[in-house]
Protein backbone atom coordinates (compact mmCIF):
# COMPACT_ATOMS: atom_id res chain seq x y z
CA UNK A 1 0.00 0.00 0.00
CA UNK A 2 2.65 2.38 0.62
CA UNK A 3 4.57 1.57 -1.83
CA UNK A 4 1.52 2.56 -4.23
CA UNK A 5 0.65 5.94 -2.89
CA UNK A 6 4.30 6.34 -3.08
CA UNK A 7 4.48 5.53 -7.04
CA UNK A 8 1.43 7.57 -7.34
CA UNK A 9 2.51 10.76 -5.19
CA UNK A 10 5.74 10.37 -7.00
CA UNK A 11 3.60 10.50 -10.37
CA UNK A 12 1.85 13.16 -9.00
CA UNK A 13 4.52 15.77 -7.93
CA UNK A 14 6.02 14.45 -11.56
CA UNK A 15 3.39 16.18 -13.03
CA UNK A 16 2.67 19.59 -11.06
CA UNK A 17 6.41 19.80 -11.14
CA UNK A 18 6.38 19.09 -14.68
CA UNK A 19 9.34 17.50 -14.35
CA UNK A 20 10.94 15.43 -17.43
CA UNK A 21 12.39 11.95 -16.93
CA UNK A 22 15.21 11.14 -19.83
CA UNK A 23 12.57 10.14 -22.24
CA UNK A 24 10.45 13.20 -21.67
CA UNK A 25 7.67 12.38 -19.84
CA UNK A 26 6.42 11.22 -16.74
CA UNK A 27 3.44 10.49 -15.14
CA UNK A 28 0.22 10.12 -16.97
CA UNK A 29 1.70 11.78 -19.89
CA UNK A 30 4.29 8.88 -20.42
CA UNK A 31 1.32 6.02 -19.76
CA UNK A 32 -0.93 7.48 -22.52
CA UNK A 33 2.87 7.97 -24.90
CA UNK A 34 3.62 4.41 -23.74
CA UNK A 35 -0.17 3.47 -24.95
CA UNK A 36 -0.07 4.91 -27.84
CA UNK A 37 3.69 3.41 -28.96
CA UNK A 38 1.71 0.31 -28.32
CA UNK A 39 -1.30 0.09 -30.22
CA UNK A 40 1.02 1.92 -32.68
CA UNK A 41 3.54 -1.12 -32.61
CA UNK A 42 0.11 -3.46 -33.22
CA UNK A 43 -0.82 -1.53 -36.10
CA UNK A 44 2.65 -1.87 -37.93
CA UNK A 45 2.62 -5.91 -36.78
CA UNK A 46 -0.22 -6.68 -39.25
CA UNK A 47 -0.30 -3.52 -41.69
CA UNK A 48 1.55 -6.00 -43.83
CA UNK A 49 -1.06 -8.85 -43.57
CA UNK A 50 -3.44 -5.87 -44.71
CA UNK A 51 -1.85 -4.54 -47.49
CA UNK A 52 -1.15 -7.87 -49.13
CA UNK A 53 2.53 -7.71 -48.70
CA UNK A 54 2.87 -10.32 -45.82
CA UNK A 55 1.04 -13.88 -45.43
CA UNK A 56 -2.16 -13.26 -43.83
CA UNK A 57 -2.43 -14.55 -39.80
CA UNK A 58 -5.77 -14.53 -38.12
CA UNK A 59 -4.05 -15.30 -34.58
CA UNK A 60 -1.57 -12.18 -34.72
CA UNK A 61 -4.51 -9.87 -36.38
CA UNK A 62 -6.64 -10.64 -33.27
CA UNK A 63 -4.10 -10.38 -30.61
CA UNK A 64 -3.05 -6.87 -31.94
CA UNK A 65 -6.83 -6.05 -31.78
CA UNK A 66 -6.77 -7.19 -28.75
CA UNK A 67 -4.17 -4.76 -27.39
CA UNK A 68 -5.25 -1.66 -29.38
CA UNK A 69 -8.74 -2.42 -27.62
CA UNK A 70 -7.51 -2.80 -24.71
CA UNK A 71 -5.94 0.88 -24.95
CA UNK A 72 -9.11 2.44 -26.27
CA UNK A 73 -12.22 3.70 -24.86
CA UNK A 74 -12.13 4.74 -21.07
CA UNK A 75 -8.65 3.51 -20.79
CA UNK A 76 -7.76 5.94 -23.33
CA UNK A 77 -9.71 8.90 -22.04
CA UNK A 78 -8.61 8.15 -18.71
CA UNK A 79 -4.99 9.13 -19.55
CA UNK A 80 -6.46 12.47 -20.60
CA UNK A 81 -7.01 14.18 -17.14
CA UNK A 82 -7.90 17.68 -16.98
CA UNK A 83 -4.71 19.43 -17.00
CA UNK A 84 -2.32 17.25 -18.22
CA UNK A 85 -1.27 18.82 -21.09
CA UNK A 86 1.29 21.36 -22.14
CA UNK A 87 5.02 19.96 -21.48
CA UNK A 88 5.97 17.37 -23.68
CA UNK A 89 2.73 16.67 -24.21
CA UNK A 90 1.70 16.21 -28.28
CA UNK A 91 -2.39 16.57 -27.15
CA UNK A 92 -4.14 19.80 -28.33
CA UNK A 93 -6.53 21.94 -25.70
CA UNK A 94 -9.26 20.60 -27.47
CA UNK A 95 -9.09 17.43 -25.85
CA UNK A 96 -10.21 19.00 -22.98
CA UNK A 97 -11.93 21.66 -24.95
CA UNK A 98 -14.38 18.88 -26.99
CA UNK A 99 -14.36 16.39 -24.63
CA UNK A 100 -17.68 14.57 -25.88
CA UNK A 101 -15.81 14.14 -29.86
CA UNK A 102 -12.61 13.10 -27.80
CA UNK A 103 -14.58 10.73 -25.79
CA UNK A 104 -16.58 9.66 -29.09
CA UNK A 105 -13.38 8.86 -30.86
CA UNK A 106 -12.36 6.79 -28.36
CA UNK A 107 -15.12 4.64 -28.22
CA UNK A 108 -15.19 4.35 -32.08
CA UNK A 109 -11.71 3.37 -31.42
CA UNK A 110 -12.42 0.23 -29.17
CA UNK A 111 -15.67 -0.59 -31.02
CA UNK A 112 -13.70 -1.10 -34.53
CA UNK A 113 -10.87 -3.03 -32.52
CA UNK A 114 -13.10 -5.47 -31.19
CA UNK A 115 -14.70 -5.33 -34.57
CA UNK A 116 -11.16 -6.23 -36.09
CA UNK A 117 -10.72 -9.03 -33.55
CA UNK A 118 -14.11 -11.16 -34.11
CA UNK A 119 -13.54 -10.00 -38.09
CA UNK A 120 -9.80 -11.63 -38.57
CA UNK A 121 -11.18 -15.03 -38.68
CA UNK A 122 -12.09 -13.54 -42.44
CA UNK A 123 -9.24 -13.13 -44.26
CA UNK A 124 -8.56 -10.18 -46.12
CA UNK A 125 -10.36 -9.34 -49.22
CA UNK A 126 -7.50 -8.20 -50.82
CA UNK A 127 -8.72 -5.96 -53.84
CA UNK A 128 -10.53 -3.03 -52.75
CA UNK A 129 -13.53 -3.36 -50.87
CA UNK A 130 -14.61 0.33 -50.57
CA UNK A 131 -14.64 0.78 -54.39
CA UNK A 132 -14.19 -2.59 -56.09
CA UNK A 133 -17.94 -2.79 -56.40
CA UNK A 134 -18.56 1.06 -57.40
CA UNK A 135 -22.50 0.40 -58.80
CA UNK A 136 -23.63 -1.55 -54.92
CA UNK A 137 -21.67 1.32 -52.71
CA UNK A 138 -23.56 3.81 -54.90
CA UNK A 139 -26.54 2.14 -55.77
CA UNK A 140 -27.07 2.01 -51.42
CA UNK A 141 -28.80 5.03 -49.18
CA UNK A 142 -30.39 8.07 -51.11
CA UNK A 143 -30.19 7.21 -55.09
CA UNK A 144 -27.06 7.23 -56.38
CA UNK A 145 -24.82 9.38 -54.37
CA UNK A 146 -25.77 7.94 -51.26
CA UNK A 147 -21.92 6.75 -50.72
CA UNK A 148 -19.89 8.76 -53.30
CA UNK A 149 -21.09 11.95 -52.29
CA UNK A 150 -21.24 11.62 -48.97
CA UNK A 151 -25.39 12.12 -48.07
CA UNK A 152 -25.12 7.96 -46.65
CA UNK A 153 -23.13 9.28 -43.78
CA UNK A 154 -24.26 7.76 -40.65
CA UNK A 155 -22.84 9.23 -37.74
CA UNK A 156 -21.43 7.27 -34.25
CA UNK A 157 -23.34 4.43 -35.86
CA UNK A 158 -20.65 1.80 -35.25
CA UNK A 159 -21.43 -1.59 -34.33
CA UNK A 160 -19.46 -4.65 -33.27
CA UNK A 161 -21.60 -6.63 -34.61
CA UNK A 162 -21.57 -5.22 -38.19
CA UNK A 163 -17.74 -4.84 -38.26
CA UNK A 164 -17.01 -8.69 -37.43
CA UNK A 165 -19.36 -9.30 -41.06
CA UNK A 166 -16.25 -7.52 -43.18
CA UNK A 167 -13.02 -8.52 -44.61
CA UNK A 168 -10.29 -8.28 -41.95
CA UNK A 169 -8.98 -5.63 -43.90
CA UNK A 170 -11.70 -3.44 -44.65
CA UNK A 171 -12.35 -3.92 -39.94
CA UNK A 172 -8.69 -2.80 -40.27
CA UNK A 173 -8.86 0.39 -42.49
CA UNK A 174 -11.92 1.61 -40.65
CA UNK A 175 -10.06 1.04 -37.11
CA UNK A 176 -7.03 2.95 -38.15
CA UNK A 177 -9.12 6.05 -39.79
CA UNK A 178 -10.46 6.64 -36.61
CA UNK A 179 -6.90 6.70 -35.64
CA UNK A 180 -6.21 9.49 -37.79
CA UNK A 181 -9.90 11.08 -36.88
CA UNK A 182 -8.48 11.77 -33.58
CA UNK A 183 -5.24 12.59 -34.79
CA UNK A 184 -6.35 15.25 -36.85
CA UNK A 185 -8.35 16.95 -33.92
CA UNK A 186 -6.40 15.98 -31.36
CA UNK A 187 -3.05 15.70 -31.60
CA UNK A 188 -0.14 17.87 -32.14
CA UNK A 189 2.19 17.62 -35.23
CA UNK A 190 5.83 17.80 -34.71
CA UNK B 1 5.88 40.99 -38.69
CA UNK B 2 2.10 40.49 -39.07
CA UNK B 3 1.30 43.77 -37.79
CA UNK B 4 3.75 45.52 -40.67
CA UNK B 5 2.34 42.74 -43.35
CA UNK B 6 -1.29 44.03 -42.45
CA UNK B 7 0.09 48.31 -42.43
CA UNK B 8 1.85 47.30 -45.84
CA UNK B 9 -0.88 45.61 -47.26
CA UNK B 10 -3.70 48.19 -46.05
CA UNK B 11 -1.45 51.12 -47.80
CA UNK B 12 -1.12 48.96 -50.61
CA UNK B 13 -5.11 48.38 -50.53
CA UNK B 14 -5.90 51.90 -50.07
CA UNK B 15 -3.84 53.38 -53.15
CA UNK B 16 -5.55 50.69 -55.17
CA UNK B 17 -9.22 52.09 -53.84
CA UNK B 18 -8.06 55.65 -54.89
CA UNK B 19 -7.22 54.30 -58.43
CA UNK B 20 -10.92 52.68 -58.99
CA UNK B 21 -9.54 50.45 -61.39
CA UNK B 22 -9.88 47.47 -59.29
CA UNK B 23 -12.74 47.41 -58.41
CA UNK B 24 -14.11 47.73 -61.94
CA UNK B 25 -11.65 45.22 -63.19
CA UNK B 26 -13.83 42.64 -64.68
CA UNK B 27 -12.52 38.76 -64.43
CA UNK B 28 -13.89 35.72 -64.80
CA UNK B 29 -14.27 34.28 -69.03
CA UNK B 30 -17.39 33.67 -70.51
CA UNK B 31 -18.02 29.45 -70.06
CA UNK B 32 -19.38 27.70 -73.51
CA UNK B 33 -19.49 23.92 -72.40
CA UNK B 34 -18.57 21.54 -75.44
CA UNK B 35 -20.57 18.73 -72.93
CA UNK B 36 -23.25 19.04 -71.19
CA UNK B 37 -24.66 15.54 -70.41
CA UNK B 38 -22.89 14.36 -67.63
CA UNK B 39 -22.41 11.04 -65.69
CA UNK B 40 -23.14 11.43 -62.00
CA UNK B 41 -20.91 8.52 -61.46
CA UNK B 42 -17.82 9.76 -62.62
CA UNK B 43 -18.82 13.14 -61.47
CA UNK B 44 -19.19 11.78 -57.81
CA UNK B 45 -15.80 10.09 -58.47
CA UNK B 46 -14.16 13.17 -59.25
CA UNK B 47 -15.98 15.20 -56.25
CA UNK B 48 -14.11 12.32 -54.11
CA UNK B 49 -10.90 12.73 -55.48
CA UNK B 50 -11.16 16.54 -55.45
CA UNK B 51 -11.87 16.91 -51.59
CA UNK B 52 -15.81 18.51 -52.13
CA UNK B 53 -16.92 16.23 -50.35
CA UNK B 54 -14.08 15.90 -47.59
CA UNK B 55 -14.23 19.87 -47.12
CA UNK B 56 -18.01 21.24 -47.69
CA UNK B 57 -18.77 18.02 -45.03
CA UNK B 58 -18.71 18.10 -41.19
CA UNK B 59 -19.29 14.46 -40.08
CA UNK B 60 -18.93 15.31 -36.23
CA UNK B 61 -21.30 18.06 -36.71
CA UNK B 62 -24.49 15.54 -36.98
CA UNK B 63 -25.38 17.98 -40.02
CA UNK B 64 -25.90 16.52 -43.81
CA UNK B 65 -23.11 15.84 -45.77
CA UNK B 66 -22.23 18.99 -48.28
CA UNK B 67 -23.90 21.19 -46.17
CA UNK B 68 -20.90 22.80 -45.32
CA UNK B 69 -17.47 22.11 -44.04
CA UNK B 70 -15.60 22.57 -40.63
CA UNK B 71 -14.49 26.24 -39.87
CA UNK B 72 -10.74 26.45 -41.99
CA UNK B 73 -8.66 29.35 -39.63
CA UNK B 74 -6.13 31.20 -41.04
CA UNK B 75 -3.41 34.04 -40.65
CA UNK B 76 -6.03 35.79 -43.14
CA UNK B 77 -9.23 35.11 -41.10
CA UNK B 78 -12.20 32.44 -40.65
CA UNK B 79 -13.35 30.82 -43.96
CA UNK B 80 -16.50 28.91 -43.56
CA UNK B 81 -16.80 26.41 -46.89
CA UNK B 82 -20.28 26.78 -47.55
CA UNK B 83 -23.60 24.41 -48.36
CA UNK B 84 -23.05 22.83 -52.01
CA UNK B 85 -26.12 20.95 -52.22
CA UNK B 86 -28.49 21.70 -54.83
CA UNK B 87 -31.14 24.19 -52.18
CA UNK B 88 -32.24 27.30 -53.57
CA UNK B 89 -30.80 29.69 -51.84
CA UNK B 90 -28.70 28.02 -49.40
CA UNK B 91 -26.47 25.96 -51.58
CA UNK B 92 -26.09 26.02 -55.31
CA UNK B 93 -29.76 25.28 -56.49
CA UNK B 94 -30.13 28.42 -58.13
CA UNK B 95 -26.68 27.85 -60.58
CA UNK B 96 -26.55 26.97 -63.79
CA UNK B 97 -23.82 24.14 -64.96
CA UNK B 98 -21.86 27.43 -66.51
CA UNK B 99 -22.03 29.32 -63.25
CA UNK B 100 -20.73 25.87 -62.01
CA UNK B 101 -18.01 25.76 -64.43
CA UNK B 102 -16.32 29.28 -64.02
CA UNK B 103 -16.64 28.88 -60.10
CA UNK B 104 -15.09 25.55 -59.51
CA UNK B 105 -12.51 25.89 -62.57
CA UNK B 106 -12.25 30.51 -62.34
CA UNK B 107 -12.99 30.90 -58.70
CA UNK B 108 -15.66 33.45 -59.53
CA UNK B 109 -19.18 33.13 -57.72
CA UNK B 110 -22.22 33.37 -59.84
CA UNK B 111 -22.66 37.44 -59.37
CA UNK B 112 -18.86 37.58 -60.57
CA UNK B 113 -17.30 38.58 -56.91
CA UNK B 114 -13.67 36.14 -56.67
CA UNK B 115 -13.74 33.11 -54.46
CA UNK B 116 -10.98 33.27 -51.44
CA UNK B 117 -7.87 31.00 -52.34
CA UNK B 118 -8.98 28.78 -49.20
CA UNK B 119 -11.27 27.19 -52.64
CA UNK B 120 -8.35 25.60 -53.62
CA UNK B 121 -9.78 26.49 -57.69
CA UNK B 122 -6.70 26.95 -58.99
CA UNK B 123 -5.88 23.31 -58.90
CA UNK B 124 -9.36 22.90 -60.76
CA UNK B 125 -8.38 24.88 -63.66
CA UNK B 126 -7.49 22.06 -66.01
CA UNK B 127 -10.49 20.08 -65.84
CA UNK B 128 -12.01 19.09 -68.66
CA UNK B 129 -15.83 20.23 -69.80
CA UNK B 130 -16.34 16.88 -69.49
CA UNK B 131 -15.41 16.63 -66.12
CA UNK B 132 -17.69 19.39 -65.27
CA UNK B 133 -20.79 17.94 -66.97
CA UNK B 134 -20.15 14.96 -64.52
CA UNK B 135 -19.20 16.38 -61.76
CA UNK B 136 -22.85 18.67 -62.32
CA UNK B 137 -24.87 16.15 -63.07
CA UNK B 138 -23.66 13.90 -59.44
CA UNK B 139 -24.34 17.20 -57.62
CA UNK B 140 -27.59 17.04 -59.18
CA UNK B 141 -28.72 13.75 -56.95
CA UNK B 142 -27.71 15.16 -53.15
CA UNK B 143 -30.68 15.97 -51.53
CA UNK B 144 -30.95 19.27 -51.42
CA UNK B 145 -30.92 20.95 -47.73
CA UNK B 146 -31.80 24.19 -46.56
CA UNK B 147 -29.01 24.95 -43.76
CA UNK B 148 -27.19 28.08 -44.03
CA UNK B 149 -23.32 27.89 -43.24
CA UNK B 150 -21.85 30.40 -41.52
CA UNK B 151 -20.09 33.30 -43.00
CA UNK B 152 -16.75 33.83 -43.37
CA UNK B 153 -14.93 36.49 -40.65
CA UNK B 154 -11.95 38.13 -43.04
CA UNK B 155 -9.68 40.33 -41.31
CA UNK B 156 -8.89 43.33 -42.92
CA UNK B 157 -7.79 44.40 -45.56
CA UNK B 158 -8.29 40.97 -46.96
CA UNK B 159 -11.89 41.26 -46.44
CA UNK B 160 -12.10 43.88 -49.62
CA UNK B 161 -12.65 40.73 -51.67
CA UNK B 162 -11.12 43.00 -55.18
CA UNK B 163 -7.84 42.28 -53.40
CA UNK B 164 -8.81 38.88 -54.79
CA UNK B 165 -8.33 40.00 -58.35
CA UNK B 166 -4.51 40.99 -57.44
CA UNK B 167 -4.03 37.13 -56.28
CA UNK B 168 -5.89 35.47 -59.23
CA UNK B 169 -3.07 37.46 -61.37
CA UNK B 170 -0.18 36.89 -59.53
CA UNK B 171 -1.21 33.25 -58.42
CA UNK B 172 -4.19 31.66 -59.86
CA UNK B 173 -2.20 29.94 -62.88
CA UNK B 174 -2.74 26.65 -62.76
CA UNK B 175 0.11 23.45 -63.02
CA UNK B 176 0.86 22.14 -66.05
CA UNK B 177 -1.10 19.19 -66.55
CA UNK B 178 -0.73 18.61 -70.25
CA UNK B 179 0.17 14.37 -70.51
CA UNK B 180 4.10 13.57 -71.33
CA UNK B 181 4.45 11.49 -73.76
CA UNK B 182 7.68 10.36 -72.79
CA UNK B 183 5.98 8.98 -69.16
CA UNK B 184 3.99 6.37 -68.88
CA UNK B 185 0.49 6.45 -68.47
CA UNK B 186 0.19 5.76 -64.57
CA UNK B 187 3.04 8.43 -64.17
CA UNK B 188 0.61 11.10 -66.29
CA UNK B 189 -2.12 9.80 -64.19
CA UNK B 190 -0.65 10.59 -60.58
CA UNK B 191 0.78 13.87 -61.93
CA UNK B 192 -2.88 14.72 -63.17
CA UNK B 193 -4.06 13.83 -59.55
CA UNK B 194 -1.87 15.13 -57.32
CA UNK B 195 -1.35 18.45 -59.45
CA UNK B 196 -4.58 18.89 -59.92
CA UNK B 197 -7.42 17.60 -58.67
CA UNK B 198 -6.22 15.69 -55.60
CA UNK B 199 -4.43 19.63 -54.43
CA UNK B 200 -1.65 18.00 -52.85
CA UNK B 201 0.22 21.07 -52.89
CA UNK B 202 -2.70 23.19 -51.40
CA UNK B 203 -1.37 22.14 -48.12
CA UNK B 204 2.59 20.26 -49.04
CA UNK B 205 3.78 23.50 -51.00
CA UNK B 206 4.43 26.48 -48.54
CA UNK B 207 2.84 29.68 -49.40
CA UNK B 208 3.96 33.27 -49.06
CA UNK B 209 2.91 36.61 -46.60
CA UNK B 210 -0.06 36.84 -49.19
CA UNK B 211 -1.21 32.96 -49.24
CA UNK B 212 0.26 32.23 -52.83
CA UNK B 213 2.05 29.23 -53.18
CA UNK B 214 5.68 29.37 -53.69
CA UNK B 215 6.85 27.48 -57.16
CA UNK B 216 9.93 26.42 -55.49
CA UNK B 217 8.41 25.02 -52.87
CA UNK B 218 6.20 22.63 -54.75
CA UNK B 219 5.47 19.95 -52.50
CA UNK B 220 8.19 20.87 -50.16
CA UNK B 221 6.17 21.34 -47.17
CA UNK B 222 4.55 23.83 -44.67
CA UNK B 223 4.65 24.93 -41.17
CA UNK B 224 2.07 27.63 -41.37
CA UNK B 225 -1.21 25.53 -42.28
CA UNK B 226 -4.79 27.30 -41.24
CA UNK B 227 -4.96 26.27 -37.72
CA UNK B 228 -1.40 26.26 -36.87
CA UNK B 229 -0.88 22.77 -38.91
CA UNK B 230 2.14 21.42 -40.46
CA UNK B 231 1.92 19.51 -43.57
CA UNK B 232 5.38 17.31 -43.78
CA UNK B 233 7.37 17.63 -47.89
CA UNK B 234 6.33 15.02 -49.92
CA UNK B 235 9.26 15.43 -52.49
CA UNK B 236 10.79 11.72 -53.80
CA UNK B 237 13.86 12.12 -51.43
CA UNK B 238 11.61 13.07 -48.26
CA UNK B 239 9.49 10.28 -48.99
CA UNK B 240 12.23 7.93 -49.57
CA UNK B 241 13.99 9.24 -46.50
CA UNK B 242 11.14 9.15 -43.88
CA UNK B 243 10.65 5.37 -44.99
CA UNK B 244 8.27 4.99 -47.41
CA UNK B 245 7.82 3.18 -50.89
CA UNK B 246 4.91 2.92 -53.42
CA UNK B 247 3.10 -0.18 -51.82
CA UNK B 248 3.25 1.78 -48.42
CA UNK B 249 2.24 5.02 -49.96
CA UNK B 250 -0.49 3.56 -51.92
CA UNK B 251 -2.12 1.55 -48.87
CA UNK B 252 -1.87 4.82 -46.40
CA UNK B 253 -3.95 6.41 -48.77
CA UNK B 254 -6.25 4.52 -47.63
CA UNK B 255 -5.98 3.57 -43.82
CA UNK B 256 -3.74 6.61 -43.07
CA UNK B 257 -1.23 4.30 -41.71
CA UNK B 258 2.59 5.50 -41.93
CA UNK B 259 5.48 3.05 -42.09
CA UNK B 260 6.32 3.29 -38.34
CA UNK B 261 2.84 2.13 -37.65
CA UNK B 262 1.84 5.59 -36.25
CA UNK B 263 -1.34 7.43 -38.45
CA UNK B 264 -1.93 10.31 -40.38
CA UNK B 265 -2.89 13.57 -38.63
CA UNK B 266 -2.94 17.15 -39.38
CA UNK B 267 -5.64 17.20 -41.43
CA UNK B 268 -4.51 14.30 -43.69
CA UNK B 269 -7.13 11.78 -42.03
CA UNK B 270 -9.83 13.63 -43.16
CA UNK B 271 -8.05 13.83 -46.89
CA UNK B 272 -8.00 9.83 -46.70
CA UNK B 273 -11.34 9.16 -45.00
CA UNK B 274 -12.77 11.68 -47.41
CA UNK B 275 -11.06 11.34 -50.07
CA UNK B 276 -8.22 9.18 -51.03
CA UNK B 277 -9.93 5.98 -49.37
CA UNK B 278 -12.73 6.27 -51.97
CA UNK B 279 -10.27 6.21 -54.79
CA UNK B 280 -9.80 3.05 -56.99
CA UNK B 281 -6.80 1.54 -56.05
CA UNK B 282 -4.83 1.75 -59.16
CA UNK B 283 -5.03 5.62 -58.91
CA UNK B 284 -3.44 5.58 -55.23
CA UNK B 285 -1.07 3.51 -57.02
CA UNK B 286 -0.91 6.15 -59.60
CA UNK B 287 -0.19 8.98 -56.97
CA UNK B 288 2.49 7.08 -55.37
CA UNK B 289 4.32 6.49 -58.03
CA UNK B 290 4.27 10.05 -59.01
CA UNK B 291 4.98 11.37 -55.72
CA UNK B 292 7.73 8.26 -55.54
CA UNK B 293 9.68 9.79 -58.83
CA UNK B 294 8.98 13.12 -59.18
CA UNK B 295 9.27 15.28 -62.41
Amino acid sequence: MTYKTMIAGLCVAGLTAGAWAHSGAMGVVKERMDAMKAMGEAVKRIKPMMSGEAEYDAGVVRAAARVIAKESGTAMTAKFPEGSGGGVSEALPEVWGDRARFEALARDLETTALGLERAAQNGVHGADHMTGDMSAMMGGTSGMMGGMMGTGHTTGAMDVGHIAQMPADGAFVMMTQVCSACHDRFREEK
Amino acid sequence: MRSTLVLALALAGALIVASGALALWPIGAPVALTALDGDAQRGAYLARAGGCIACHSDPGSGRPALTGGAVIETGFGRFVPPNITPHDPAGIGAWSIEDFARAVRQGVAPDGTPYYPAFPYAFYGHLSDQDIADMWAAFQTVPPQGMVAEGHEIDFPFNLRFGLKLWRAAYAGGQPTQPDPSRNAEWNRGRWLVNGLAHCGACHTDRNMFGGRKPDRALMGSDDLPGGGKAPAITPDALRRTGWDANALAFALKSGVKPDGDTFGGGMGEVVKHGTAWLRPQDRTAIAAYLLKGE
